[in-house]
């Protein structure tokens, strides 16, 4: 149990790393990169959004 | 990585000299481009895989060869698309998993992390399908064909050097040529296909709901979001640098023009052999026309078990190369098993997780077939949005960044392939919505 929780934290403790390495964005946030990324947000809430909405009526029956 | 060709002739030579300068300085760079090539060819013929042999095989009998000049205007698609991860790779030296995370921030990182994992995997069980549909018509069982794959995936690595796998997976890129014996062999009419292939015209019954299913499937086998991250990654494992972009293109131009090659030989089979007849896999196609042509109905289940294997090994190393990148592990092809063990670890567990799935009696595979095309949507479009952002960071590109031209033609092609790849993903989740 103790190693289990041991993987456990040290998988955490990667994943925090990443996030802390990774933490600045390195590309030159322009208008037109902030614009970009703002579009791809909003197109992936769409699709995922069909996502739930079709796995939704499929269960539902 | 190779020196650049230093010889010249001098001026006050004579013919002869000259033109042995000449032949020197051509068999050089015939030589730097053998070693540099192998990235660009591989991406290319591996992304002709199974869910792509069955893409063409219906498209020849449902259309003939009406398509055909659809396919060779495929083929520049595929080759800007591809070439900017040969420029990206070459100049940051960093996969495209690796890219994505130092440039926009680990909410994106993860993002086509985790979407490039589920998406790979789930081609990796599409590929898995197609391998031991393809030998079940030589009456090899499932389990026999998964196994035997996966010993022969691990036999590639085991040397610990990426130039083995590449010389392998070169083989493999051959076997995927069968395509063009199996043509001649069907004796198609040469005048319809020279039509079809430069004349732009639609099949009988003109622009249906069917017809831009097709022509989606066939953009959406063109393009796929594993290409991106393996030819990037590949490009860094092999170690290419600045100078060897111009190579690096050369390579990903003749890769296009065999992955179109390729497709266009399967839909003329397909067209000559089964046009009219409700074809809905690869498989299916080399089971009928066994009993009639038996040469050409081996050709097309060897050429598609030769594809499934192709795309199973480079979707593989795509995800190992990912993950390897973000989480800092060694993660090169050159390294042996004890020195990379986790990103190894990781290449087996995902084809061994795909080659299970296969062999579960009664496994939703169609299900997994067309989730594939959905999965793909939300992360093809991502990818492809933070290349041109990428390619357009002066920053990070210095003089490579992308040209004005460049721009134009990638943004243009990006922005199709969006738009298609969507209403694809859509028309696969609501059948009906299309009519």
């Amino acid at each position: 149990m103790r190693t289990l929780f041991s993987s456990f934290g040290n998988m955490v403790a990667a994943f925090r790393a990443i996030n802390r390495r990774y933490a600045k964005p390195a590309i030159e946030m322009t208008p037109f990169v902030k614009v970009c990324l703002v579009a791809l947000r909003l197109y992936l809430f769409v699709l995922v959004g069909l996502l739930v909405y079709k796995f939704v009526i499929t269960v539902t029956g | 990585m190779v020196n650049d060709v230093e010889l010249t002739a001098k001026p006050s030579m004579g013919v002869l000299p000259t033109l042995f300068y000449q032949f020197r300085k051509a068999a050089k760079v015939l030589r730097m481009f053998a070693v540099i090539a192998g990235p660009g060819i591989i991406v290319m013929v591996a992304d002709n895989d199974a869910g792509g042999i069955t893409t063409y095989t219906v498209t020849g009998a449902k259309y003939g060869n009406h398509l055909l000049w659809f396919l060779i205007l495929l083929g520049p698609v595929a080759y800007y698309v591809q070439e900017m991860t040969v420029r990206l790779g070459a100049v940051t030296k960093r996969g495209h998993a690796e890219a994505i995370f130092h440039a926009f921030g680990p909410f994106w990182g993860w993002f086509s992390l985790v979407d490039l994992v589920i998406t790979d995997w789930l081609t990796m069980i599409t590929e898995f399908i197609g391998m031991t549909a393809a030998m079940s018509i030589f009456g090899v069982p499932a389990w026999l064909t998964v196994i035997g794959c996966w010993i022969a995936m691990g036999a590639m690595i085991l040397s610990g050097r990426y130039w083995t796998w590449e010389k392998v997976a070169l083989v493999f890129c051959v076997g995927n040529l069968v395509y063009i014996p199996a043509a001649f062999l069907v004796q198609p009419d040469v005048h319809d296909i020279l039509r079809n292939s430069l004349v732009p015209n639609l099949p009988p019954g003109g622009f249906t709901n069917e017809l831009f299913f097709l022509l989606m499937a066939n953009i959406g086998t063109t393009i796929a979001p594993w290409m991106l991250f393996f030819q990037q990654s590949s490009v860094v494992d092999k170690g290419l640098q600045e100078k060897d972009i111009r190579f690096g293109k050369v390579d990903t131009a003749i890769g296009s023009f065999l992955t179109v090659l390729v497709a266009m030989f399967l839909v003329i089979v397909s067209a000559k052999l089964l046009l009219g007849q409700p074809i809905e896999s690869a498989a299916e196609a080399a089971t009928r026309i066994m009993p009639t042509n038996r040469w050409v109905g081996t050709l097309i289940a060897i050429g598609l078990f030769d594809a499934g294997f192709l795309g199973a090994i480079c979707i593989s190393l795509a995800s190992s190369w990912a993950f390897g990148e973000v989480f800092g592990w060694a993660h090169s092809l050159n390294a042996k098993i004890k020195e990379a063990p986790w990103f190894y670890a990781y290449y087996f567990f995902t084809l061994v997780l795909a080659g299970t799935v296969v062999l579960i009696p009664g496994a939703p595979l169609v299900l997994i077939t067309l989730f594939v095309q959905v999965i793909a949507t939300t992360l093809l479009p991502a990818a492809l949005v933070f290349l041109i952002l990428l390619l357009n960071d002066k920053k990070t590109m210095g003089k490579y960044v992308n040209t004005p031209w460049q721009n134009f033609a990638n943004v243009g092609i990006v922005l199709v392939i969006i738009v298609l790849s969507t209403l694809y993903g859509v028309s696969t989740l609501f059948p009906k919505l299309l009519g």
